[in-house]
Formats: structure tokens, C-alpha cells, sequence
């Protein structure tokens, strides 16, 4: 048997330990690399979002019918540089793809300024018949039909019955969208680290294990240097050998989470995921030099971190600093980096704390299976302080996570409330205007138990008192009338809806506020069609999901040329029917049809995308809770077998077997409750981070904080399940005939 | 024969191709295609094919290119020389049976329609091109009343013998319209053996027919100075499968009014080692005559920017001993695949003007 042989042969005798650590380099490698495909779509996806492109003019329709293929023929034989532009769900990957027709597109180099044909090679862009096809393929609605229409197609140019609309394909989301990629990073880097953690612990246990086999190998003269270089070759093989199928693993997850995760970004900043070509090597080369760095320079000494008493002083130095600049850190990169010192912080600090409280115990009782119990449990907290560590980290990121998506789920279930007071909705057509219809409900709907109102979006520039001006959303709603009025202000003045409708001021949403520093009394300029007016703000209202401030104005106050971008009526009608409204408003409008929207679809839809907006979220923390839950299982395992012996000695001190396993289960169920509870803090903490800093900082709107108890139950009962399950395995270890007497030079970990 | 074939270019557009180099030719004119025996093979021009108007002056879907070309030599009412062409190519991706169009909301791209329109006056030159796909409604062609249209250039039937050419080019570089008036004289002239023309020794080849005596009548505006033009064009139309001989890289190509009232098509196509000479003859009384390489000559004089701007043609057996040269000036089209098109003044012991086409230089 040569060297290599030798050495190798561990696994041999411990497949399930090769096993486990081939499986958790997969699965941690999966659930980066899925993130990553995912940030990283996000990423040019916002990137695109922002390209000139967004800024163009689209073609439409002053009848509000849908455009055809005839549509573009009439335009083009009037000698009109337009292009198709069909957007489709991507079938085989996450996102959008973009049909277009290149020849179509060549017009758009010789009418344009710059003389350049857009780029609109690669994904997302596919040809327009393949589009169609799959639009075809996934049923109606799956894409529908727009123009684009190059520099040199202006209004007057236009054939009667066209009329040119911005073709905006997202807003500028500048900071917020960079802070959403940000967050994303950072949780994949959190995913990253503790992975590495749990890949360190579950190897170094190996290694412990194969002391003696490095011992003999030296013996027989294989120098360190060879050994050395023969893990290292054993981890290159074993990291090759399975973050490719995790890489792919990763793609597959990313596929899975992709719908949801397009809407999060569709929801909060307006922009579609595209499907992009990702950089396949990437997510392999970085978990290849994770695995590395987790596995190589595992045969040092051990580091004087666990040694130097001076230590845990830095560490809680480092905490305490971590603490004290998240709560006042100017941006989100800072609040980061205190977050991260904090959980430095709470690394070091935490296995040496259980092992200080298990000393102390000890000392305290004089029942010698107690004193030798917590003893054990105080070698357990040194010798798993890596996955001990993991799964403090996962444990307080769930529970942070989980208390801000319940918030925010019976935040918004209340907002939706208040906002979709109305039974049905109405979009006004394009090409067409409310004013008639606006007079028609206002005869017609006189009853008390009928109310409705028209609404105009717009943009408008906003002076603060600083001096500066920022476009922001318009929001007129008129009449202000009692759908409104349940609106929950986070400040007001007195009787503010009232005073809306007499004109006396406007209403600003808490992003608004929040961002420019404006509050209840104070008065803004607004500069509508060139015309600015200064009005004093009534009241701040809550405005969960949207990263853009918002004024709301009474209708009445809009200037007459103002030209709407988005027009609505939210009507209930008293009792009145269906058919009234449809016929009323196609014979005012006349439009073939009429699509009106009943309140509980809305609810529904909104329902929805904001379940998906945090599937992706929840996936990881849960993902990342279960490698975590399963790496503490194997190493409890694996370091119950290296102590084997130990436990031996409770049998020959007369204990029985069953009662043996008793003091087992306390062990280890000591440890994993300890390792709970000392989450808990934690996971507050970081609750209230991600509410008050990171929430407002990255998505400019804030939550109320609650903490749920019931859900640290839920978390407690898990790590219960989990020292069980080391108890199980640890009980295997005292079935007769499996005891082993080992000198306590070879057993794992070295202490007694 | 014109600049033709530039269809493929868009072949080679949608490709993501940009270069016409090696075996295939200019333009990829001398791509194989699968001969009609195989299933879905686009069919092959020959002699027994024959010509039917007006049906040929529809498109052929069964074919994978065809063109309509417009050359006109035109004057100013100073007298000044003005010369213009429109091209209109279909490129098919796919054959087809005329009548089996697809849905326009498919998208489908079974063919691609270019057009390139071009004035030459006072030693400039000005160029456009215009790029469709196939049975959107944006571009196509009709035989009766005949129509070719891409976006707002279009070429229309208004009478039996008149048609009506408007073309407007948008482009800053290039802003030039022209709307004109053609008035069809005499009998279409069927080129080679019964319409069809040969290109090769091996026999490839094209179906080629010439509307050769046209009376052009309109204004052509350039840079906003509109100016009234009269003069005479020559309308080619021809399709093919293949158009040219492996290795064979491009061609030369001349029509000529002849100012006895003669007229001369004449080109050659340049292979690897020898060239391709054909023509015709179309006396002003009597039947056209196809010429071979025994009965015409054409040799370089001179060369300008890498073009043969100035001819020597002989037809010996009809008396003919020809200068062809362009006027001062580059004359190129700039397009996908750039080739030269410009007027031509013709002295020697005849005299006159025409079109020459030089391309794959």
C-alpha cells in the first residue's frame, strides 16, 4: 500500500463522513451558486432597466385595442422607423426573453442620433418568431405586442389613430436598486460563511481522527511536506468532484425560485428579471477556493484565538463597537460591516462563554455524573464551536427573517384593506379620458351606500427646503371621498382628508418623508406643466413596497393640461349593477370592451406577488437552516465517536445502558438547547436591525417591529430534534460489543 | 443583372455574417442550396422553364432569390446628368408553394425583403437601404397590378404601361426622394434561351427578362433642392436558385442605350480562372440576340479606388467598338455588401449612356 493508499484509506472505514462532506459541499455550493445566478440576473437585469432604451418612445393605439402585426405593417409603409418588441416568459430558465425582428431594427442606426443600432444581441434577445412562438405556446396574455419607435417618429409623423407613449422599462432605481443587490450579496456571503465554518468543522474532525494515520505515515518516511500535499490533492478532488453537480444543483434551485423572485424585483422596483447568460465558471471557481480555504491550513496549531484569554475581551469590544454603529451607520455598507462584527463578535465569544457557564456549573454541584455532565457539555462547546457557531448564526437569521416577513404579511394585509376599499376597478383606455366619466358617476351614483373616485398618476418635481428638486409619483385622487378615509396616517395634522379635499395641502408617503427629511406642517413646491405651487403637508401615509416617494393631491387641484400616464376609477356602486357600469362606460368611451376588476382578484394578485416576493428569502434561511441543523447532526456524531470511550466509562462506573443513554440525551440536548437560547439575543437583535436599518435603508420604507415567540418555540423544538438525533446516533455507540478501549492519546480532540 | 443578390446579404445579416470572402461568392450568391429533388429544395431555373407575364413580375416563393431593378439615366432641365436606381431583393430561407403564406402574427421568417435606392448627380453619389422580413405586410410584391413595396418605398402599377416609383430616404447622411413616372415602351426582351440566362459553363444560371425602353418622367428631391427630371430607364427582372458557380467572385454588368436607339445588355463573371461572358443584343427594329463568349469582349482601361471605371466592349459581329466609363466620382453603394452602381457615357464609333454594375471588388 503506497502513501497515498494509506491515507486515503480513512474514508474507507468512515464512508458516511466522506459522504456527508461530499453532501454538504454540494449543497452548500447549490445554494450559493442558485443566489448567485440569481443576484446576478438581478443585477443586469437592473443594469438594463437603466440603458437608453428604457428612455424611448413606444407606438400605441388611441383606441386602447391591443397592437398587431397589421398595426406595424400600416406604420412602416407610412414610412415610420418602428420596431416590434415582444416580450415572453423565459419556458427553460428564470425570467423574460425580448423578441425582436433585427431587420425591423436596422432603421433605428439611420434614424438615430448616434447613427448606432441599439445592441440587442444574446439574451435576452431572441427572434421575434420564436418569441411569437412561445407566446403562442403559453396561451394568451403570455406577451403582448409593442412598437418602438425610433428618434425620427415624432407625434405629427404619426397616421390617425396612433399616438406616441413613453416606452419605459423600469424607473431609475439608482440607490434602492443597488441596496436590494446589496442585501442579496450579503445574505449570499452569510451563506457563503457559514458554509465555510461547517465544511471547516466537519473536516478538521476528520483530520483529528486521522492524526495517528499521519503519525505512522511519518514513521515509514513519508515526509510532511508529501502528506500535506496529499490532502491537499484529497480536497481539490473531493471540492471537483461535487461543486460541479452543486453548480448545476444551484441552477435548478434558481430555476425553481426564479418566478418569485422576478416578481420581488417586478414589485418593488418595476423591473423584469431577464433571462441572461450566467457566468458558469464563477459560482465553481469560488466554491472551489471556499472549499480550499475551509479545508487546507486545517493541520496548524490550534489558533490562538481559543487560547489567548485577551480574546474574548477584543470580542466584546467588536460587539459592543458592532452594536453601537449599526444604530447610527450612514448607509447600508456600514450597517453591514457593524452586523459583521457583531457576529465576529458573537463567534468567538459564544463557544467560550458555554464552556465558562459548563465550568462554573460543574464546580457548582457535587453530584459527580452532574459535574462530569457539564464538563462533557463544556468539551462540546470547545470542540464544535465552529458548527456550534454555524448554527447559532442560522438560527438568529431565521428567526430575524421570519419575524420581518410575518410583519410585513400583517402589515400589508391591513394596508390592503384600507386600499382596495372599493368593489371594482376601472382603467381608462388609452387614447382615452375620465372627464366624461367622472361627470357620468357623479350623476349617477348618488345613493349613500355608493362611493367612488377617479385616480391620475403622473410624476411631478418636488423642492424641499433645501433647495434641491426631485421627480417623484403623482397620486390625485378626486373626489376625496370616504374610500379614502381609512387610510392609517403615521402623522397627521387635524381633520387631513378634509382639508385634502378643500384644497388646503397634500399628502406625502413616508418614503417621500423619510428621504427628503419632509414632515407634517411643513410646505412643498410643486412644479406641475411648468407651473409650481407651494403646499403645506397634511399627513404622512404608509406606502408598503414601493422604493418612490409619492405625493397624493386632490384631483381638483391638477392643472388642465395635466396628461395623466395611468387613469382609474375605483367604484362601489351601492347596489347598482355590472352590466349599468359596462354599458355606461363603453358608451362614453366607446371601446368594444371593458374590463372591470373586482376588488378580491386584486387582493389576490397582490396576495401573491407578495407571498413570491419573499420565497426566495425564506428558501435560503431554510435551506441554510437544514445544512446547518445536518452538519451539527454529523459532527455530534462524529465527535460522539472520537469520545467513545469516554462514554464507556459510564457503563463501568455501573450506570445502566438506558440510564447511560439518559445522560447521553441530556448532553446533547444541553448543547442544542444552549446553542438556542444563546440565538435568541442574537436574532433579536438582528430583527431589529433588518427592520429599522437595513428595511428603510435598502427598500426606503420601514415596518413596525414585533418579535414572535410562537416561532421560537418552533426553532426550540428543532434543536431539540436535532440533539436527539445526536443522541440516537451517540446511543449506537453504547450498544454491546461495540465499545472499543481506546488509550486517551487517540481519542478525538485530545481532552478528557 | 444588377447588384443583385445582395438578398443574401441578408442571409448573411441574420447569420451574423459579415463577410462575403471565399468560395461563395459575392454576397453569398454561389451558396450551394439543395438541388429540388430533396425534399423541401428550393427549385432550379432552366431553359424549359420559361416566362409568364405578368405573373413573373410577382415574387417566387419556390425560388431563394429574385429582384426587381430600376436603372435611369436621367437629365436636369439645365441639361445636367442624373442617374438612380432602385432594387428591391427577396431572399427565401425557405421554399415555399405560393399560395401557403404563414400568419403574419408568426413572425415567420421564410424570406427577407431588401431595397437600395440610389441618386448619382454632379459626381456624388447617394445611397439607402431599407431592410423587411417576409409576410409581416411591411414589405412584398404583387404581379397584377404590380406592386413592390418595403415601408414607404414602393414601385406600383398605376395603368397598363404606367408605373409610379416613390422612394424617400430619412437617412441624415443620405436625405433624398425621388417620385417618378414610368411609361413602358415596347415588348419585354427574354435574355438568354427563352428567359433563360446562363452563368456558368456548368450551367448555372438565372430566369432573366428586361423592360429595356422606358420614358421616366418626375422630380427627384435631394438635401431639400427638388429638381424636375426627364430621361429613359431599363427595368431588369430575374430570380434564381443558384445564381452563381462555386469560385466564381462577382460580376460586371452593363446596359447601354445606344443613341441610334439600340440597346446593349452585356456582363461577365469573374471565376477563379477564367471568365463568363453573355449579353444582348436588342437592335432598335428586328429581335433581340443572345451573345456569347465568342461574340463579346470586354476589357478593363482604367481603374479608380479599385474599381474597372473604364470599358473597352466589342460586339464585332454587330459592328460595335465601345469606351464605357463613369463619370468622375465614387460610386458605391455603402450598404451591407458595398458594390459600385453608377452611370455610364458610352463613346466610340457608337454613342450613348446605360448603367454599370461592378461587384466583389
Amino acid at each position: 500500500m503506497n502513501a497515498a493508499a494509506a491515507l486515503f484509506s480513512h474514508y474507507r472505514r468512515h464512508p458516511l463522513q466522506l459522504g456527508a462532506l461530499a453532501l454538504m459541499i454540494l449543497i452548500a455550493t447549490m445554494l450559493w451558486s442558485g443566489m448567485d445566478h440569481l443576484t446576478d440576473q438581478a443585477r443586469s437585469s437592473l443594469g438594463r432597466a437603466e440603458q437608453s432604451l428604457s428612455e424611448g418612445s413606444r407606438v400605441i393605439r388611441e383606441d386602447g385595442a391591443p397592437l398587431t402585426v397589421a398595426d406595424f405593417a400600416r406604420l412602416r409603409r407610412a414610412g415610420l422607423c418602428v420596431m416590434p418588441w415582444l416580450e415572453v416568459p423565459d419556458p427553460d430558465g428564470v425570467g423574460r426573453l425580448i423578441g425582436i425582428d433585427p431587420l425591423a431594427a436596422a432603421c433605428f442606426a439611420s434614424g438615430s442620433q448616434s447613427g448606432e443600432q441599439p445592441a440587442l444581441d444574446g439574451e435576452p434577445f431572441i427572434d421575434i418568431a420564436r418569441a411569437a412562438r412561445l407566446a403562442g405556446a403559453q396561451g394568451d396574455g403570455a406577451g403582448s405586442l409593442v412598437l418602438l419607435a425610433a428618434d425620427s417618429v415624432s407625434a405629427d409623423r404619426l397616421p390617425a389613430g396612433y399616438a406616441l407613449a413613453p416606452f419605459a422599462r423600469g424607473p431609475d432605481t439608482g440607490e434602492l436598486g443597488a441596496s436590494f443587490l446589496l442585501n442579496l450579496d450579503a445574505l449570499g456571503v452569510l451563506v457563503l460563511l457559514i458554509t465555510a465554518l461547517l465544511l471547516r468543522a466537519v473536516y478538521q474532525l476528520s483530520i483529528v481522527q486521522r492524526r495517528d494515520s499521519f503519525a505512522l505515515l511519518h514513521r515509514f518516511g513519508v515526509p510532511g511536506g508529501r502528506i500535506n500535499g496529499l490532502l491537499m490533492i484529497e480536497v481539490l478532488v473531493l471540492a471537483g468532484v461535487c461543486v460541479l453537480p452543486g453548480v448545476w444543483a444551484g441552477a435548478q434551485l434558481a430555476r425553481a425560485l426564479g418566478e418569485g423572485f422576478g416578481r420581488s424585483l417586478e414589485g418593488l422596483f418595476d423591473v423584469t428579471l431577464y433571462a441572461d447568460g450566467s457566468q458558469w465558471w464563477r459560482p465553481i471557481l469560488v466554491m472551489m477556493v471556499v472549499v480550499l480555504i475551509a479545508c487546507l491550513p486545517i493541520r496548524t496549531r490550534r489558533h490562538w484565538l481559543q487560547r489567548s484569554r485577551g480574546v474574548g475581551w477584543l470580542a466584546l469590544a467588536l460587539l459592543a463597537i458592532g452594536m453601537v454603529w449599526v444604530a447610527g451607520s450612514p448607509g447600508l455598507v456600514w450597517t453591514f460591516v457593524a452586523v459583521g462584527l457583531v457576529f465576529v463578535g458573537a463567534g468567538v465569544l459564544v463557544p467560550r462563554l458555554m464552556a465558562g457557564i459548563m465550568a462554573a456549573l460543574s464546580s457548582s454541584v457535587d453530584d459527580p455524573l452532574g459535574r462530569w455532565r457539564y464538563r462533557e457539555l463544556g468539551v462540546m462547546a470547545r470542540q464544535l464551536a465552529l458548527p456550534v457557531v454555524a448554527l447559532q448564526f442560522t438560527l438568529a437569521l431565521v428567526l430575524a427573517v421570519q419575524a420581518l416577513v410575518t410583519t410585513f404579511e400583517a402589515t400589508f394585509e391591513q394596508w390592503l384593506d384600507q386600499r382596495l376599499a372599493a368593489h371594482w376597478y376601472v382603467q381608462v383606455p388609452e387614447g382615452r379620458s375620465g372627464d366624461r366619466a367622472e361627470d357620468w358617476l357623479a350623476h349617477q351614483l348618488t345613493s349613500d351606500t355608493a362611493a367612488w373616485h377617479r385616480i391620475l398618476r403622473g410624476t411631478v418635481m418636488v423642492a424641499t427646503g433645501a433647495g434641491s428638486s426631485h421627480r417623484v409619483d403623482l397620486l390625485a385622487v378626486s373626489p376625496v371621498g370616504p374610500l379614502m378615509k381609512q387610510w392609517t396616517l403615521q402623522s397627521s395634522l387635524a381633520d387631513p382628508w378634509q382639508r385634502l379635499a378643500g384644497s388646503q395641502g397634500v399628502l406625502i408617503n413616508e418614503q417621500l418623508a423619510l428621504r427628503y427629511g419632509v414632515g407634517v406642517g411643513d410646505s412643498l413646491a410643486l412644479t406641475l406643466n411648468g407651473r409650481t405651487q407651494s403646499r403645506k403637508v397634511l399627513g404622512v401615509y404608509a406606502d408598503y413596497g414601493r422604493p418612490f416617494g409619492e405625493v397624493l393631491v386632490n384631483g381638483a387641484d391638477l392643472p388642465a393640461d395635466f396628461q395623466p400616464e395611468f387613469e382609474s376609477f375605483s367604484i362601489s356602486p351601492g347596489g347598482r349593477g355590472k352590466a349599468w357600469l359596462v354599458s355606461g362606460l363603453q358608451q362614453i368611451w366607446q371601446v368594444p370592451e371593458i374590463e372591470i376588476r373586482e376588488n378580491s382578484d386584486i387582493r389576490t394578485m397582490a396576495t401573491r406577488v407578495f407571498r413570491q416576493t419573499f420565497v426566495l428569502t425564506r428558501a435560503m434561511t431554510f435551506l441554510t437552516l437544514t445544512l446547518a441543523g445536518t452538519a451539527l447532526l454529523i459532527m455530534g456524531w462524529v465527535f460522539i465517536t472520537s469520545r467513545a470511550w469516554y462514554l464507556q466509562l459510564l457503563v463501568t462506573w455501573g450506570l445502566s445502558r438506558r440510564e447511560a443513554l439518559g445522560e447521553l440525551m441530556r448532553v446533547s440536548l444541553g448543547l442544542t438547547t444552549t446553542v438556542s437560547l444563546l440565538a435568541l439575543p442574537l436574532g433579536v437583535w438582528l430583527t431589529w436591525v433588518l427592520v429599522h436599518r437595513i428595511n428603510p435603508q435598502a427598500f426606503g420604507w420601514s415596518l413596525p417591529m414585533a418579535v414572535y415567540p410562537g416561532f421560537w418555540l418552533e426553532l426550540l423544538a428543532l434543536s431539540t430534534v436535532i440533539g436527539l438525533g445526536i443522541a440516537a446516533l451517540m446511543g449506537r455507540q453504547l450498544r454491546p460489543g461495540r465499545m472499543v478501549a481506546l488509550p486517551a492519546n487517540q481519542s478525538g480532540g485530545g481532552e478528557r | 443583372m444588377n447588384a443583385r443578390i445582395l438578398v443574401t446579404a441578408i442571409f448573411f445579416f441574420m447569420a451574423g455574417c459579415s463577410d462575403s470572402g471565399d468560395d461563395s461568392g459575392f454576397a453569398g450568391l454561389a451558396e450551394s442550396v439543395p438541388s429540388p429533388s430533396d425534399n423541401g429544395g428550393f427549385l432550379q431555373p432552366g431553359p424549359d422553364v420559361g416566362i409568364s407575364l405578368p405573373e413573373d413580375f410577382g415574387p417566387h416563393p419556390r425560388y431563394r432569390v429574385e429582384w426587381w431593378y430600376l436603372t435611369a439615366n436621367l437629365v436636369t432641365p439645365s441639361g445636367a446628368p442624373l442617374g438612380l436606381q432602385w432594387t428591391q431583393f427577396r431572399q427565401g430561407f425557405r421554399p415555399r408553394d405560393p399560395a401557403e403564406a404563414p400568419e403574419p402574427d408568426s413572425w415567420s421568417l421564410d424570406a427577407a425583403w431588401m431595397a437600395h435606392a440610389a441618386v448619382s448627380w454632379r459626381d456624388r453619389h447617394w445611397f439607402a437601404e431599407r431592410l423587411a422580413r417576409a409576410d409581416t405586410g411591411a414589405a412584398g410584391a404583387e404581379a397584377a397590378p404590380l406592386d413592390i413595396w418595403l415601408d414607404d418605398w414602393e414601385l406600383k402599377a398605376m395603368s397598363g404601361t404606367t408605373w409610379q416609383l416613390n422612394v424617400r430616404s430619412h437617412k441624415p447622411a443620405a436625405a433624398f426622394r425621388y417620385d417618378l413616372t414610368l411609361t413602358l415602351r415596347g415588348k419585354p426582351v427574354l435574355h438568354g434561351q427563352n428567359g433563360f440566362s446562363v452563368k456558368s459553363d456548368s450551367g448555372e444560371g438565372s430566369m432573366y427578362f428586361s423592360l429595356v425602353d422606358i420614358d421616366i418622367r418626375g422630380t427627384v428631391t435631394i438635401e431639400d433642392n427638388t429638381i424636375p427630371v426627364t430621361g429613359q430607364g431599363w427595368f431588369d427582372r430575374e430570380w434564381s436558385s443558384q445564381f452563381l458557380k462555386r469560385g466564381q467572385q462577382g460580376w460586371d454588368w452593363f446596359a447601354l442605350h445606344l443613341d441610334s436607339g439600340d440597346k446593349l445588355m452585356a456582363f461577365r463573371l469573374r471565376g477563379e480562372d477564367q471568365t463568363f461572358v453573355s449579353g444582348t443584343w436588342i437592335p432598335e427594329e428586328g429581335s433581340p440576340q443572345a451573345l456569347g463568349n465568342e461574340d463579346l469582349s470586354l476589357a478593363i482601361l482604367d481603374s479608380r479606388d479599385g474599381y474597372p471605371v473604364r470599358w473597352h466592349i466589342e460586339v464585332p459581329g454587330h459592328n460595335l467598338d465601345l469606351q464605357v466609363a463613369a463619370p468622375p466620382g465614387r460610386y458605391v453603394n455603402e450598404g451591407r455588401f458595398p458594390y459600385w452602381e453608377s452611370p455610364v457615357q458610352v463613346e466610340g464609333n457608337r454613342t450613348g449612356v446605360g448603367y454599370m454594375e461592378l461587384t466583389g471588388y
